[in-house]
């Protein structure tokens, strides 16, 4: 019988606390502030930033917390501040969308940080079952925020659709889950890779890793488990599909990681074949898929399936290298990411809904700055230097290369050749077409802030990537990698 | 100070592109070419400075900043000039000054923040260039590949109201990513296979091999970055892009469609020659693409009607030239080329320019004609730059071409220097047949210009020649034609060949460590070399004789060109009509375009027509379609509604995902 | 062998009536035997001898959870048929094809495993009987954490049913 909780435990899980205590405040001041006060997203904001200010004491912390439910090390805590800083950025950007829209902030905002709650305990769990409830907080709330916006059809098809298939493919992970469960005896991921151990020909273990790939690739939206995205994309509220598309995608990675790399190093022969097939057909199906879309939020939609093929090549590759390159691609993605559908949400305005291509056109005269903004950031997607993103897909492929997927590479660059298409397409409407209709484009403080928070990251590890580098290979190390690696070789 | 170089364009950028709109032209475009001019100043600076070093440690460089580093991997934002990028920053700063200023005139038409958008992008480009020949690897130097290629792609576009336009942009782009592709990829292989990507210790491990007598890595890696250069240099089979890149403003053809960005391609081999000079079977290929490039332009150029089209593919056709160079060895030769060629090359599309601005816009040959008396400077600038680029002996491209030809001749590529001579007496020919036909003869009258590029007020004004800021370029360029050649006059003729002497260490003798192993290494394993030092000294009159001949090809093209289009005219036609298969042949370069269309886009569009994709929720082959065609439009009905399908079928679609997974297994 | 004798029976049965759930015409009908169901999950709970999950497999599922499914039913009115389609079964047949390929894969790695040896695990732990008193030390000492996360989820989900329920603010 394993002995109970210790105090210690609480100070270690102190970021946890803090947000949850954020996001009741939330409610609480909900019904305390005059309605229509803008302060919510503030107090949003600061229960953001003190959960950040509460992370510093774990800066190079590496436990496990309550015999082996939660680890406490820089993995964790990377993700944690990419998924704290998409948090904040969404925030900012909603402002703005919700007035507009005519929604309720409140519960918007407790909902943001209840997702972000459940992505931190996705990030930290070395156990089955709370990486599975972290999962479940975080599905519940996007599925809810997937449909926020209740006047709007396309709104609730959405919502309706992720739930139906969230709840789908919940089913299929949770039976390979249960699996593991099974054959282990364990839900402790550590435990569990020992226990594997010399059993990598049993079938019941391969089956197991099938269903677990396949319910992780719904979350990560790789192809064929992909086709909820667009839609969904599509009809959520654009602040909620920016986040969606980053902290989700980021989370899900985590416990992808978490998971094949710490729960099943033995199996890596299988997962890596499976990863690997994955990666070339997301990337490809992805990006075929993105050319012909009008709508630029089910481009990004499709942009982000093919960036999920991208990430999974430092899956497949397993080194510390590769790990630290997805670490890397997750958090110049979120800021690429997030700054392009700030532009789509810059483009709100109450005449127009802004998230078509022809919206763009002659935006270079209307917004000089926006259309810069959208430039670089369709740059950095397509992996143009010297933007961000051309930094983390050399990464990737490098890694791959070096772990020896040259093939991974290859495919990649090709991949990203195609991709550039639709993204210059974007930047023809916007630079080479005349103005379009509706009001003028204007932005608002809050708005003003994401996107230069969005444009200065873009730049900025494009121009001085190594302090990310240097991060992100410590964080890739705390995964006990190495012993990974041994183990593959 | 070197980073002063690219940042001064730079910063001219920034200000015109946030300020622009609210400053008047002039300031505009003093902006533009102040930083421009600023920038030649600093260049100018830092080559003095190199020639002030000894010939075998030549090479300055700066760290910008330490880019990436990871364990035994760095990569730094390195600038370096070397002899070849000091030449390389002379020509594009130098000649983008005098372009800049041209253009403050050529684009005075267009409205205030039009203006500005012009010169910043003009601005950017000359930044991303500069970047590009400064970079000290290829990162660095991808950096500013893609960056020209985007401002390239923006100013092709420039006029966006015209249909064309925009779509000759797209057309570049694709046609461009292919290139990249390439290129990319040759930098993947180059990384994997060195474990760095500076050219210098490249270089240095390269030259400690043998080269490859079978088709190996390194023939692959230079293959794969050969890609790159036809890409981005127009040569076969990716050569479409350029003449229609026309469509952009002339000063931008003349500054990145003919002088400078589209010879990166050439630089990059140049660059990598130590690289290239292991790799034979690449170099054989180099050598017969850009002679078959050479050949195919030179021959579309005699037909075409459109002024600025037989200059692009006159560029084309040079290109072609310079690639030879490169391809068998000699490349200060191509480099010396592609020096001169933008000083003529530059000329002729700025005079060319300078017709279209007289004539509101007109770009018809046959429409022009006795120019030469209402515009007296321009003929006489744009004479001179055909002459140069006819290679008559004394001006700029004799000297250049007839040491492509002789180095050809001398390295035993009998055919190649065969097909180079016809190639030198088309030149001649065209080009002629543009001055008789331009500035010549009778005016064919007066005909309402349907052209956008000058939407005149009225048409019946009378001409006038270049302005001031226009006859200026014109004329220190028609300086330059006469005059740049003089850097590499050859020793048969009495000349000392400086520019050889000049690059030389770019091209394989940098010894950084003066290592008497290393030396000799190199020394053995630069056969060519050592074979055309030989040669010059041995066969002198050989030189002397080839240059004969090509001095008389030269003079034969103008006068073939006299006969048919000035002596007699109807000849033209009656040649035309007889050999009229020929002359639709060459009307329609080679079918090229339709040969993409059947080849590529029809297929395709067949496949799509056929349903072969139905049920498949990514609208792949419309995609394809669109792309490469460049027509991306409407969205199709029936697969939108595929797209927003059932929610049953997209959890289909996931157990399909799982049942194959586990079929894959099971079957195993 | 009695145990495997009941296991197989209660197996048999809980597939038969998930079939019915699913292939039943009258939603009420589903629902009804998908109570059943639970019910005999809840034997199968007894079986692995853990009551306590077994009763509250009736509580929760059988008894709180489907009655609401059968509210739900009954509010909505789903007697309506589903919308025509030139190929009424042509989803049918593909689910169809889906479940039976889903099936031999499974059963064939069910043969294959017979074959091979069974996974001994060293030190399997927490052998917990299923009684109240442990179920309930366990959640409220190591489960402690994932258990507050629970109630965190259990929140938004019920800030998600108001939000969405709720016509005005």
């Amino acid at each position: 019988m394993p002995p109970g909780i210790s105090t210690s435990d609480f100070y270690y899980i102190l970021p946890e606390l803090v947000l949850t205590g954020g996001a009741l405040l939330v409610l609480i001041a909900d019904v305390l502030l005059p309605r229509g006060s803008k302060a919510l997203a503030w107090v949003t904001l600061l229960a953001i930033g003190a959960t950040i200010a509460s992370l510093v004491p774990f800066g190079s912390t590496h436990v496990e917390v309550a015999h082996g439910l939660l680890a406490v090390d820089q993995f964790a805590l990377f993700f944690k501040i990419v998924f704290l800083g998409a948090a904040a950025l969404t925030v900012l950007m909603s402002v703005r969308y919700l007035e507009i829209e005519g929604a309720s902030p409140g519960e918007y905002y407790f909902l943001i940080l209840c997702a972000t709650l459940g992505m931190m305990i996705m990030a930290g769990g070395i156990d089955l079952l709370t990486i599975f409830i972290g999962l479940e907080t975080m599905a519940v709330s996007f599925y809810i925020l997937a449909g926020f916006i209740k006047p709007n059809q396309r709104s609730n098809e959405a919502a309706v659709k992720y739930f139906l298939l969230g709840a789908f493919s919940l089913g299929i992970l949770l039976y390979g889950m249960s699996i593991m469960y099974g054959l282990s005896g364990t839900t402790n991921l550590r435990t569990m890779a020992t226990a594997f151990v010399g059993q990598e020909r049993d079938p019941r273990l391969v089956l197991a890793v099938i269903l677990v790939v396949a319910g992780l690739g719904f979350k990560i939206a790789a192809v064929p488990f992909h086709m909820w995205a667009p839609d969904v994309y599509e009809g959520a509220p654009t602040p909620v599909t920016a986040f969606l598309s980053v902290g989700s995608k980021a989370a899900s990675f985590a416990m992808l990681l978490r998971i094949f790399l710490e729960g099943l190093p033995s199996m890596s022969a299988d997962w890596r074949l499976m990863f690997e097939v994955l990666a070339i057909v997301t990337m490809t199906i992805g990006n075929l898929a993105a050319l012909t879309q009008t709508n630029i939020k089910r481009m990004l939609a499709y942009s982000s399936i093919a960036h999920a093929g991208y990430i999974l090549i430092g899956v497949v590759a397993g080194t510390p290298r590769g790990v630290a390159a997805m670490l890397i691609y997750l958090l110049i993605y979120a800021f690429m990411q997030l700054g392009a559908f700030t532009i789509i949400i810059i483009m709100r305005r109450q005449d127009v809904v802004g998230d078509e291509l022809k919206d763009f056109s002659g935006l270079h005269i209307r917004h000089p700055f926006a259309a810069f903004a959208m430039l670089l950031f369709m740059l950095s997607l397509g992996g143009i230097p010297p933007t961000a993103g051309f930094m983390g897909k050399f990464w990737l492929f490098g890694a791959a290369i070096d772990a020896g997927y040259v093939r991974l590479a290859v495919i990649g660059v090709l991949n990203s050749a195609i991709s550039l298409y639709y993204y210059i397409r974007l930047v023809v409407f916007m630079y080479l077409k005349p103005q379009g209709a509706g009001s003028p484009v204007t932005t608002s403080p809050s708005l003003g802030i994401a996107l230069a928070v969005a444009v200065i990251g873009t730049i900025f590890l494009g121009v001085y990537p190594r302090l990310l580098f240097d991060l992100a290979e410590m964080s890739a190390r705390t995964l006990g990698v190495a012993a990974v690696t041994a183990a593959i070789r | 100070m070197l980073l002063l170089i690219p940042l001064l364009p730079f910063v001219g950028f920034l200000l015109n592109a946030s300020f622009g709109r609210r400053i008047s032209k002039a300031a505009a475009g003093a902006i533009a070419c102040g930083s421009m001019l600023a920038s030649f100043g600093v260049s100018t600076i830092a080559v003095w400075r190199l020639v002030g070093l000894p010939p075998e440690s030549r090479a300055l460089a700066q760290t910008v900043l330490r880019w990436i580093t990871s364990g035994d991997f760095d990569v730094s934002f390195t600038l370096r000039v070397d002899p070849l990028s000091a030449l390389m920053i002379l020509v594009v700063t130098g000649i983008g000054s005098l372009i800049h200023i041209y253009s403050t005139a050529y684009m005075h038409e267009e409205r205030d923040s039009e203006y500005a958008r012009y010169f910043s992008y003009l601005n950017l480009f000359a930044a991303f260039m500069l970047v590009l020949v400064l970079g000290s690897n290829f990162l660095v130097m991808f950096v500013g590949w893609e960056g020209v290629g985007l401002c390239s792609y923006l100013l092709i576009g420039f006029w966006y109201q015209k249909e064309s336009a925009a779509d000759a942009g797209k057309k570049a782009f694709i046609v461009n990513r292919i290139g990249d592709f390439g290129f990319i990829l040759g930098m993947l292989l180059a990384f994997v296979r060195f474990g760095t990507l500076d050219f210098q210790e490249i270089a240095r491990s390269v030259a400690a091999l043998r080269p490859e007598t079978t088709f190996g890595t390194l023939s692959a890696l230079t293959l794969l970055l050969f890609v790159g250069a036809t890409g981005k240099s127009a040569q076969i089979p990716l050569h479409v892009w350029l003449p229609d890149a026309m469509e952009g403003p002339t000063p931008v053809s003349a500054l990145i469609h003919a002088a400078t960005m589209v010879t990166a391609g050439v630089y990059m081999i140049g660059r990598n020659a130590v690289l290239f000079g292991h790799a034979p079977h690449t170099l054989t290929i180099v050598a017969i693409i850009g002679t078959a490039t050479a050949l195919m332009a030179g021959t579309i150029g005699l037909v075409q009607n459109d002024i600025k089209r037989v200059l692009a593919y006159s560029t084309v056709s040079q290109l072609g030239y310079m690639f030879l160079a490169m391809g068998v060895g000699a490349y200060t030769a191509g480099i010396f080329h592609l020096f001169t060629h933008a000083f003529f090359k530059a000329l002729l599309f700025l005079g060319s320019g300078a017709v279209i601005h007289a004539l509101a816009g007109e770009q018809d040959l046959r429409r022009m004609g006795g120019l030469k008396r209402e515009l007296p400077i321009t003929y006489w600038t744009f004479f001179t730059g055909a002459l140069a680029i006819a290679g008559v002996p004394l001006l700029a491209g004799f000297f250049s071409k007839d040491e492509i030809l002789y180095r050809t001749f001398a390295g035993g590529h009998l055919w190649l220097w065969t097909v180079g001579l016809l190639t030198s007496l088309l030149t001649a020919t065209y080009m002629f047949r543009v001055v008789f036909l331009a500035f010549h003869g009778e005016r064919a009258g007066e005909h309402p210009a349907p052209s956008t590029e000058h939407p005149a007020p009225s048409t019946q004004r009378h001409l006038h020649d270049a302005p001031p800021a226009m006859a200026l370029a014109l004329i220190v360029l028609a300086a330059g034609s006469v005059l740049a050649g003089y850097v590499g006059v050859p020793r048969a003729v009495g000349g000392s060949n400086r520019i050889e002497q000049f690059l030389a260490p770019s091209f394989g003798e940098v010894r950084l460590k003066p290592d008497a192993t290393n030396d000799a290494r190199a020394a053995l394993l630069q056969p060519g070399q050592e074979r055309q030092e030989e040669a010059a000294s041995a066969t002198e009159g050989l030189e002397r004789g080839l240059m004969g001949v090509s001095s008389a090809i030269a003079l034969g093209g103008i006068g073939i060109a006299w006969f048919f289009f000035l002596k007699k005219k109807r000849a033209a036609d009656e040649m035309a009509v007889r050999f009229a298969g020929v002359h639709r042949v060459l009307a329609n370069k080679y079918y090229v375009d339709e040969m993409y269309e059947a080849a590529v886009v029809q297929p395709i569009r067949i496949a799509s027509d056929e349903g072969l994709w139905n049920g498949v929720d990514v609208r792949v082959i419309d995609g394809a379609v669109n792309g490469v065609g460049g027509l991306v439009g409407g969205s199709s009905s029936a697969l939108r509604r595929i797209q927003t399908g059932s929610v049953r079928l997209y959890a289909v679609s996931v157990m399909l995902g799982v049942v194959v997974i586990l079929g894959y297994y099971v079957w195993r | 062998m009695g145990q495997a004798i009941a296991f197989y029976t209660l197996a048999a049965f809980i597939l038969g009536f998930a079939v019915l759930v699913v292939t039943t015409k009258d939603t009420v009908h589903s629902v009804l035997f998908l109570v059943l169901d639970f019910l005999f999950v809840a034997a199968l709970y007894v079986l692995l001898d853990a009551p306590f999950l077994a009763v509250i497999q009736v509580l929760v599922y059988a008894g709180g959870i489907v009655v609401l499914y059968l509210f739900v039913v009954m509010l909505v009115n789903l007697k309506r048929p589903p919308e025509a389609h030139h190929d009424p079964h042509r989803r049918t047949k593909l689910g169809l094809f889906l479940a039976v390929a889903v099936l031999l894969e499974l059963g064939a790695i069910a043969v294959y495993q017979t074959t091979r040896p069974v996974l001994s695990v060293p030190g399997a732990p927490m052998p917990v009987t299923g009684n109240t008193e442990q179920v309930g030390w366990l959640l409220y000492t190591s489960y402690l954490i994932p258990f507050e996360i629970a109630s965190m989820l259990l929140l938004v989900a019920m800030i998600g049913a108001i939000v969405l329920a709720k016509r005005e603010l």
